[in-house]
């Protein structure tokens, strides 16, 4: 497998030097000079006609968030804050339990994607790198589930949960107790394995050279140790890729966590809050502090993409193409 | 494998052959339970009517008939699925790759990637709500940037002519910064030296890209076509932040009829039901972008 | 229905989090061994909740074995939040209801039957009408609360200006006087609706049911299996009210949340709409609310539903529940008002407890609310027996109105359309 060549090119003569047309004798470099212009305005000019369509709103959100509620009862609503109301920031964590919610996200989503870096890792490694009766099969039931929609599994998901044996106060046969619906496990469980990411895993894991884990057997290690301390070092970009699609997808999945802690408050993470006071956000008194809280939840991750977003880009590229 | 044999020593079980079923006992075991029990609890459930407070009532074939013979609505959000899927591809894909195209020639790209990436790492619901205020009428952004230039806005999310035409736009918007960059990173892949050649050949920009880099890129425009068809068709979470399926159902969609289906009027047997006949859409269209994708001369993984 | 809140507070999560805590800590320590937790679900806002909840703190000094814990859903995730976490298996000892969810949650087996002493005190303690609210199959299902009844807000200067001086009396005198009040700009869109709708569906379907009694129709049939909504007086009011938005007096956007803002000059709404009006209003509400009958000629009527507080059937302190219940709903001396009648007076609410109304004639003769009183006390505001899938129906009919609304489809055929899913509806219930 080849890896691929991830660094986009620039190309060479990327922006015209003036210079060039002044010494240029003929009419047709001048024409040419004059081409690379236009193609020079309509390439930047298209990148920020679209940086401004994606930043526009965020723009909104904040100033929006700055405004005072008599601001937004006037007719016409008062764009530009008078006097921006840096305070509601903080009563996003006041008025309503953003830590709590925070918190939550934290520890499902940080959950989540630990589970899923050791279940991929693992099988992966077993797909990639060993040969054994059933790969081929697993191998397609693998590439085949990641189209089956989710929402097809959130009724039978639910009640699967629900009736889980001896937890949340069920008897053997699931009935009694809650199951496992009151507790993290109902937002973690169900996302334990992603196919994806097994798949994406599998990927990475081909990378790592079958002479090296030769050697390291002759040398007696185990199995779990050519996984442990050959493999996954080899493979630790692709883990953080991993790790960050993970983390970004369920960060900010709102439908299963909706669903499971409707009546469960003290289980909602940030997106679900957000969403279940909508009806009190149509209340224009309320929609500062929703924009401020929309900000709040939206914040931490762009924070933690930016900081890694090279490895976001090297995942984007390896799970679409074969090497 | 014998059970003395475990006893004498454990370490010794896990060898060459066995290792890798061991490696994949957390996914299989997954796969039980949150794959194939749900599969098959949901196609026993569509042919039962049940409400989850009592238990459910065998009834054959009858939600089936209910959803294609008594159930006006479901059609339609099935008309309303096509409309989307088909708005969100046949304007998304386009506008990804003509923005990877620029972007993979430009400078400053980690700039540009930041912010085109901003969209696909904001929550679904943070997106729905900040869109919710860009497209308020009429005092929404959007609109005072249109009155500015005498335009009257429409009333995007409260028209119904409109409402579709919003949702595909935010749910493009979401999406553009992901496949751009993934139309980059093939673009990326390209061998620069036979766009070179063609250029001391004397042929156009616009040939070069229409002969050598789109079918070059062809793999990576099968695959964000495949994935963004697949992911439009199940895709339900922003419609009901934005708008809830409404005005008068002109975006409910097939997925978050179900969903509504299930959860608000408890017809759990009859949502399972139309769940499954959204799963073989999908997998019929899978199927048809497989065979064109194989006929492209890509092979599926 | 919720009237929206000023202060956010969703400490709810925070509180629960810390007494579900203690509630396991209950279960197993002997200290605590006879301590019970009840959870008591509503719609209202911690804000709302203030008097009741203080309430709750004195009956717990009063009862050291009870813990009181509200569990708060908004008003359009409540039916949602209720059944779902009942089928998850953690289901709040008391409910407040909505009337029209009654028929689902009765025979569902949600809500469990009244013990006689309540019985007893509700037919004695309250008006007739609004206990047939909380009746389904002739049983009385809870204790009646909030009621809730529809008339013509106005806003007096917007009528002032365009030279009235006395809202309307029936729905063409409406249409007439709206055209005048309404304003657009100059790209000709609408500023000031003369009339306003809104975007749920009893926005829709309450003030279009006032509308169909007042010409003598109710909504549905006697035998309860079908609807009106296919008789000529309802295609015709349907009509009316999508010419309405074919002439620009109305439209989509402006909703009866913004008639504080002054850009709506009448509207169909309830009475608890009048703390929104309040707040958003401040010192400008007298001077600018005005409340007038329903425009439906001399003979107007309009609709009335209430909540009333039941208890769930699979609650393991039932005995305790309804205790509660009933101490809520008590005067706690002669001549003061109930824990639950302070709390809904205070938010701006009515209730149907004779002693409460007693107790609070200051509140209820302000011109704001004597109307609404009146309309209940006179008969004139009707409640409608109780129909299986209420919510599902409301939605239906919704969708329909809404269609004739913006001109997607004939007010006839939307409605027909509607009649006949409605009846499918009705059908599969039974």
């Amino acid at each position: 497998m080849r890896m691929l060549s991830h660094k986009a090119k620039t190309a060479q003569a990327d922006l015209p030097k003036p210079r060039d047309a002044t010494n240029a004798g003929t009419t047709a470099a001048h024409a040419r000079t004059g081409r690379k212009w236009a193609v020079w305005i309509v390439k930047y000019g298209i990148l920020s006609l679209g940086a401004v369509i994606m930043i526009l709103p965020f723009a909104d959100m904040l100033i929006g968030a700055l405004r005072t509620p008599v601001e937004r009862l006037a007719r016409p609503p008062v764009y530009w804050p008078a006097i921006p109301q840096w305070h509601n920031f903080i009563r996003a964590f006041t008025d309503l339990p953003m830590l709590a919610w925070l918190t939550n996200s934290v520890i499902v989503t940080g959950a989540i994607t630990v589970v899923q870096l050791v279940t991929s890792a693992l099988a992966g490694f077993a797909l990639a790198k060993y040969r054994f009766r059933g790969q081929n099969l697993i191998l397609r039931i693998v590439l085949v589930a990641q189209i089956f929609p989710f929402f097809l599994f959130i009724i039978p998901m639910f009640f699967i949960l629900r009736y889980w044996p001896f937890a949340g106060g069920n008897d053997w046969l699931g009935q009694g107790g809650t199951g496992l619906l009151d507790s993290y496990l109902a937002l973690i469980l169900p996302f334990a394995v992603s196919w994806y990411g097994v798949f994406l895993m599998r990927q990475f894991m081909l990378t790592v050279p079958d002479e090296l884990l030769d050697a390291a057997r002759i040398d007696g290690a185990s199995e779990f140790g050519l996984f442990w301390r050959i493999a996954l070092p080899l493979v630790r970009p692709g883990m953080v890729t991993l790790g960050l699609l993970v983390w970004i997808y369920h960060w900010n999945e709102v439908i299963w966590t909706m669903t499971v802690t409707r009546a469960a408050p003290e289980l909602q993470t940030v997106t679900v809050g957000i969403q279940l006071l909508r009806s009190e956000f149509f209340d224009e008194r309320n929609q500062s502090l929703q924009q401020a809280a929309l900000a709040v939840s939206v914040i931490p991750v762009i924070v933690l993409f930016l900081c890694l977003q090279r490895f976001y880009v090297r995942g984007l590229s390896m799970g679409s193409l074969k090497g | 494998m014998t059970v003395s044999a475990l006893r004498l020593n454990p370490a010794k079980m896990v060898t060459q052959k066995t290792a890798p079923y061991l490696f994949l006992v957390p996914v299989l075991l997954f796969g039980l339970v949150f794959f194939a029990l749900p599969l098959v609890a949901s196609l026993y459930l569509s042919f039962t009517s049940w409400n989850s407070l009592v238990a459910p009532r065998w009834i054959g074939l009858a939600n089936y008939e209910h959803l294609f013979t008594r159930d006006p609505l479901f059609l339609k959000t099935l008309l309303n699925t096509l409309v989307f899927t088909v708005g969100v591809v046949g304007i998304g894909v386009p506008a990804s790759l003509l923005l990877a195209g620029v972007f993979s020639r430009s400078r400053y790209q980690a700039l540009w990637r930041s912010i085109y990436s901003l969209p696909m790492v904001t929550n679904v619901v943070a997106v729905g709500f900040i869109w919710w205020f860009v497209l308020a009428d009429p005092w929404g952004v959007l609109n005072r940037l249109l009155a500015l230039i005498g335009i009257a806005g429409p009333a995007w999310l409260n028209d119904p002519s409109t409402a579709m035409i919003a949702v595909v736009m935010v749910f493009v918007w979401m999406h553009l910064g992901q496949n751009m960059l993934l139309f980059s990173a093939g673009l990326g892949a390209i061998d620069e030296s036979l766009h070179e050649a063609a250029r001391i050949d004397g042929a156009s920009e616009a040939r070069i890209f229409w002969s050598i880099t789109l079918p070059l890129l062809r793999p990576t425009i099968l695959f964000v076509l495949i994935t963004s068809v697949i992911t439009a068709i199940s895709y339900f979470a922003l419609i009901l932040v934005l708008t809830e399926g409404g005005p008068v159902n002109s975006t409910n969609v097939t997925a978050l009829y179900i969903y509504g289906m299930a959860f608000t009027d408890l017809r759990l047997g009859r949502a399972s039901a139309a769940a499954y006949v959204l799963l073989v859409v999908i997998f019929l269209v899978s199927l048809l972008q497989l065979r064109v994708l194989r006929r492209g001369g890509v092979e599926a993984y | 229905m919720s009237p929206a809140p000023v202060g956010l507070s969703l400490k709810v999560a925070l509180r629960l989090l810390a007494t579900s805590g203690l509630a396991v800590a209950g279960l197993s320590g002997p200290v605590w061994a006879q301590q019970k937790t009840i959870t008591v679900a509503t719609h209202y806002t911690d804000e709302q909740m203030r008097p009741l909840t203080a309430c709750f703190r004195r009956y717990e000094a009063e009862n050291p074995n009870i813990r009181i814990v509200h569990q708060q859903a908004t008003f359009r995730d409540f039916l949602q939040t209720i059944l779902t976490s009942r089928i998850g298996g953690r289901s709040p000892d008391i409910y407040n209801v909505y009337s029209i969810w009654g028929v689902q949650l009765v025979s569902n087996g949600v809500l469990a039957e009244s013990p006689a002493d309540i019985i007893d005190f509700v037919r004695r303690e309250y008006e007739a009408r609004t206990v047939d609210a909380a009746t389904v199959d002739g049983k009385i299902w809870g204790v009646p609360a909030e009621v809730s009844t529809y008339l013509l807000v106005y806003n007096k200067n917007l009528l002032k200006e365009a030279g009235y001086s006395a809202p309307p009396k029936t729905w063409d005198e409406l249409a007439a006087m709206a055209a005048k009040i309404s304003k657009a700009d100059a790209q000709g869109k609408l500023t000031v609706a003369g009339y306003a709708f809104g975007p749920t569906p009893a926005n829709a379907v309450h003030p279009f049911r006032t509308l169909l009694f007042s010409r003598g129709r109710s909504l549905f049939t006697e035998d309860l299996r079908s609807t009106n909504l296919t008789a000529p007086e309802a295609v015709e009011i349907v009509t009316k009210q999508a010419e309405m938005f074919r002439q620009n007096i109305t439209n989509a956007s402006i909703q009866v949340r913004d008639f504080p803002s002054g850009s709506v000059g009448m509207m169909i709404t309830a009475n608890w709409f009048k703390d929104t009006l309040r707040q958003g209003l401040g010192d400008k509400f007298e001077s600018t609310v005005g409340v007038a009958p329903i425009p439906g000629g001399d003979d107007w009527r309009t609709y009335q539903y209430s909540f009333y507080y039941g208890v769930d059937a699979r609650s393991p302190s039932k005995p305790e529940a309804w205790r509660l219940v009933r101490w809520l709903n008590t005067p706690s001396e002669p001549g003061k008002r109930s824990c639950v009648g302070d709390m809904l007076m205070t938010m701006g609410g009515l209730t149907a407890n004779k002693a409460d109304i007693m107790a609070s004639q200051a509140e209820v003769n302000d011109p704001f609310t004597r109307p609404y009183v009146e309309a209940i006390s006179s008969g004139r505001a009707i409640s409608e027996k109780n129909v299986p899938q209420a919510s599902e129906i409301e939605v239906t009919i919704r969708g329909a109105i809404e269609e004739a609304w913006l001109g997607r489809q004939d007010p006839q055929r939307a409605l027909s359309a509607a009649n006949a899913q409605i009846e499918s509806i009705l059908r599969e219930a039974r």
